[in-house]
C-alpha cells in the first residue's frame, strides 16, 4: 500500500505584508521500503514539503493521505500522536539532547511510555547500527557520524514507515556522509521503511531509487514546462 | 538510585538532567527559594519562641486576679464582710489571700531604720514558696522577706530584724518567681496579719486553677460586691497575655509577609532562568515536539524542572532554617530543642510549601511558552 499520497500541495506564508507561495501544487508519492531523495536550491520549497508530510505543517491547499487515511487536517494532537506512530525523524544537526546517553537519547520518543521494553529495544537498534559500544557515551563522546546514528536509531525507535531526514549528511565528511546512507540504504531495503531525504548532497542519489527535483514551488519537469 | 523515579516519572529524568546542565545558574535559581524559605521559617519560629518564652514569663499571671478598694466610691479598703463574700463566690478550687499592708520602719540586724512596705497575710504559704527556711503555717509570728531584701541586707533564716520597734525572727526567704507575678516577692517583707491593728484589707490577691476559671472568678465577684456602686477594683490580667499575644502575633505576620517578598524575588529568577533556558533550548523542544511529544509533555518537563528548583530550595532552605531554629530557641528561650514543638513544624512546613509554589507558578508561563512554540519554527532555528 502506498505509504504517502500527496495530491495538488500549496503551500502560502504571510510575511509582513505579502504573500509567499512556498509549494504550488505539487504530487508526491511514497511506496514501501522506497529511499526517494528531494533535491533544490535553497528556498525551493523542500523543507516546507518534508514538513507537510512530516505532520509538522499542514497544506494550504490540497490533501495529504498517510497509510491510505486522510491527515490533511487534523488538529495539532492527533497529528502529534500520528507522527510518533508512524513518521521518524533524522536531522542535519543531530539534535541529540546533550544530557542524555546514547541509549537514553534513543528512548527519548517513547519516554513518556509505560513501556518496560524500552530501553532493550533502544540497545538492540543502536547496536544494529554499529554502536554496541557507545551505549553509555554522552552525545559529546561521539563523532558526528556516531551522532547521527544515535539519531537514526532514534528515529526507528517506534518502527515508523516513513523516515524524514533534512540534509542527513549535511554535517558530515563525505566518508562519515556514505556511512551514513549506508545505514539508510540498510534500514530501506530490510526494514521495509520508506525513507525521504532532502538534500544539496549529491552523494546521495548514488544510493536513493528516485530522486525528486523541486525548483521555485514545483517538481522539476513541471517547473521546467512552466 | 534515583532509577526506579525516573522510570515511574520520566519527565524527571529530563528535568534534572537539564539542570545539571547549567548548574551554577540552576543553584543561584534556587538560592533564592533557599533564602526567601529561610526568611520565612526562621521568622516564623523566632515568632513561636517569642511567644513561648512571653507566655512562660507571664503565664502565672493569667489565673490571678486582684481585688482592691476603689477610693473613687469613697472604699479604703476591704472589709470582712467582703473577704467573706469573696470567698463565698469564689468556690472551693480557688484560693482568697486578704492582704493588708503598710509602710513601716524595719531595721535590719540593728542597723538603721528605713521605711519599707509591709505585708500582713494570713497564709502567705498561698501565695509564696520559700527559697530557704519554711513558711509557718498557720503564720502566727516571725517574719519572711523577699530574696531581694535578703541579699541586699544579707540576711538568712533565724536573723532578726525590727518592724515597728518590735524584734521578730525571721522565718523564711521568699523564693523568687521566675514568671513575673503581681504579688513579686522580691522587696517583700511578710508579717502575720494580726499583728496589724488596723482592720480592714487593702487587697485581696485570688489564684484560680486557670485562666477561664480566673476569668469566670472575676466575674462573679464583681456581681457580688460592685452590685449597686463600684466598691472594688477587680483586675484581671489573663486580658493582658492575652493582648501580648494578640500584638506579637500581627508582627509576626507583618515580618513574614515582609520575608515573603523574597520569595516573590526568587520566583522571578526562576521565572527569568526558565525563560532563558526555553529560548536556549528551543531547538530541543522542537525535536521532541517532532519526534511526538504532546504539548503537555514539554509542559511536564518544564514544569518539573521548576518544581525541582524548587523542592531543592526548599529542602535546603527547611535544613538552614532548622539550624537557625536551635539557635533562635537556645537564645530566645535557653532550649535548643524547643525548636520540636509543633509550631515551628507548621512554620518549616508552610515556608517550604510555599517556596515550592512559588517556583511551579514561576515556571507555568516559560512551560507554557515552550509547549506552545511551533515545531517547526523552533526548528528552523
Amino acid at each position: 500500500m502506498t505509504v504517502v499520497d500527496a495530491r495538488g500541495l500549496v503551500k502560502r506564508y504571510r510575511t509582513g505584508g505579502e504573500i509567499l507561495e512556498a509549494l504550488k501544487g505539487i504530487d508526491f508519492k511514497l511506496e514501501p521500503g522506497e529511499f526517494v531523495s528531494i533535491m533544490g536550491p535553497s528556498g525551493s520549497g523542500k523543507t516546507t514539503l518534508l514538513n507537510i508530510l512530516g505532520l509538522l505543517a499542514t497544506p494550504t491547499e490540497g490533501r495529504v493521505e498517510l497509510n491510505g487515511h486522510d491527515v490533511t487536517n487534523l488538529g495539532d494532537r492527533k497529528r502529534t500522536r500520528l507522527r510518533k506512530q508512524t513518521i521518524g525523524f533524522v536531522f542535519q544537526h543531530f539534535y541529540l539532547l546533550p544530557t542524555l546517553t546514547a541509549v537514553e537519547n534513543v528512548e527519548v520518543p517513547r519516554l513518556f511510555d509505560r513501556d518496560p521494553g524500552r530501553t532493550a529495544r533502544a540497545r538492540d537498534l543502536l547496536t544494529r547500527v554499529g554502536l554496541g559500544d557507545r551505549l553509555d557515551h554522552r552525545p559529546d563522546q561521539l563523532s558526528g557520524g556516531q551522532k547521527q546514528r544515535v539519531a537514526i536509531a532514534r528515529s526507528l525507535i517506534n518502527d515508523p514507515t516513513i523516515v524524514l531526514a533534512d540534509e542527513p549528511t549535511g554535517s558530515l565528511d563525505r566518508d562519515t556522509g556514505r556511512q551514513i546512507l549506508d545505514e539508510f540504504q540498510r534500514i530501506a531495503d530490510t526494514e521495509d521503511v520508506a525513507i525521504v531525504a532532502v538534500t544539496h548532497d549529491e552523494l546521495v542519489n548514488e544510493y536513493v531509487d528516485r530522486t525528486v527535483h523541486l525548483v521555485d514551488g514545483l517538481v522539476g519537469e513541471e517547473a521546467l514546462d512552466a | 538510585m534515583l532509577e526506579p523515579l525516573y522510570r515511574r516519572f520520566p519527565a524527571l529524568l529530563m528535568a534534572s538532567r537539564n539542570l545539571t546542565r547549567t548548574k551554577m545558574r540552576s543553584l543561584l535559581a534556587s538560592l533564592g527559594i533557599v533564602i526567601g524559605v529561610l526568611a520565612i521559617a526562621s521568622l516564623g519560629m523566632f515568632g513561636v519562641a517569642l511567644q513561648y518564652s512571653i507566655s512562660q514569663n507571664l503565664g502565672g499571671i493569667g489565673n490571678q486576679v486582684t481585688v482592691s478598694p476603689n477610693p473613687d466610691a469613697g472604699v479604703d479598703n476591704l472589709t470582712e464582710r467582703d473577704i467573706r463574700e469573696i470567698r463565698r463566690v469564689a468556690g472551693p478550687g480557688v484560693t482568697v489571700s486578704p492582704v493588708k499592708q503598710r509602710i513601716e520602719p524595719v531595721a535590719f540586724e540593728r542597723g538603721e531604720n528605713t521605711s519599707q512596705l509591709v505585708y500582713g497575710l494570713q497564709q502567705p504559704a498561698e501565695v509564696y514558696n520559700a527559697s530557704d527556711g519554711r513558711i509557718p503555717e498557720p503564720f502566727q509570728s516571725g517574719a519572711l522577706v523577699g530574696s531581694t531584701i535578703a541579699e541586699e541586707y544579707d540576711i538568712q533564716p533565724g536573723n532578726t530584724i525590727t518592724v515597728n520597734g518590735t524584734a521578730v525572727r525571721v522565718r523564711a526567704v521568699l523564693a523568687s518567681e521566675d514568671s513575673f507575678s503581681v504579688f513579686s516577692p522580691g522587696s517583700s517583707i511578710v508579717v502575720p496579719a494580726n499583728s496589724f491593728d488596723q482592720r480592714g484589707y487593702s487587697q485581696v490577691y485570688v489564684t484560680a486553677n486557670s485562666g477561664e476559671e480566673a476569668n469566670e472568678t472575676a466575674m462573679a465577684i464583681r456581681g457580688a460586691l460592685n452590685d449597686r456602686e463600684e466598691r472594688v477594683n477587680v483586675e484581671e490580667l489573663g486580658s493582658i497575655v492575652d493582648q501580648v499575644n494578640q500584638t506579637f502575633q500581627v508582627i509576626n505576620t507583618v515580618l513574614i509577609g515582609i520575608a515573603s517578598i523574597s520569595l516573590l524575588v526568587a520566583g522571578i529568577s526562576i521565572l527569568n532562568v526558565m525563560l532563558m533556558s526555553t529560548v536556549e533550548r528551543r531547538e530541543e523542544i522542537g525535536v521532541l515536539r517532532a519526534v511526538g511529544y504532546q504539548k503537555r509533555d514539554v509542559l511536564k518537563v518544564m514544569l518539573a524542572e521548576a518544581t525541582l528548583l524548587g523542592i531543592v530550595g526548599g529542602l535546603a532552605g527547611v535544613l538552614l532554617s532548622f539550624l537557625a531554629g536551635l539557635a533562635i530557641n537556645q537564645q530566645v528561650v535557653n532550649d535548643a530543642t524547643a525548636v520540636f514543638r509543633l509550631g515551628n513544624g507548621f512554620y518549616l512546613a508552610a515556608a517550604f510549601t510555599f517556596g515550592v509554589v512559588v517556583s511551579i507558578l514561576s515556571g507555568l508561563y516559560p512551560a507554557w511558552k515552550a509547549a506552545s512554540e511551533e515545531p517547526v519554527e523552533a526548528l528552523r532555528g
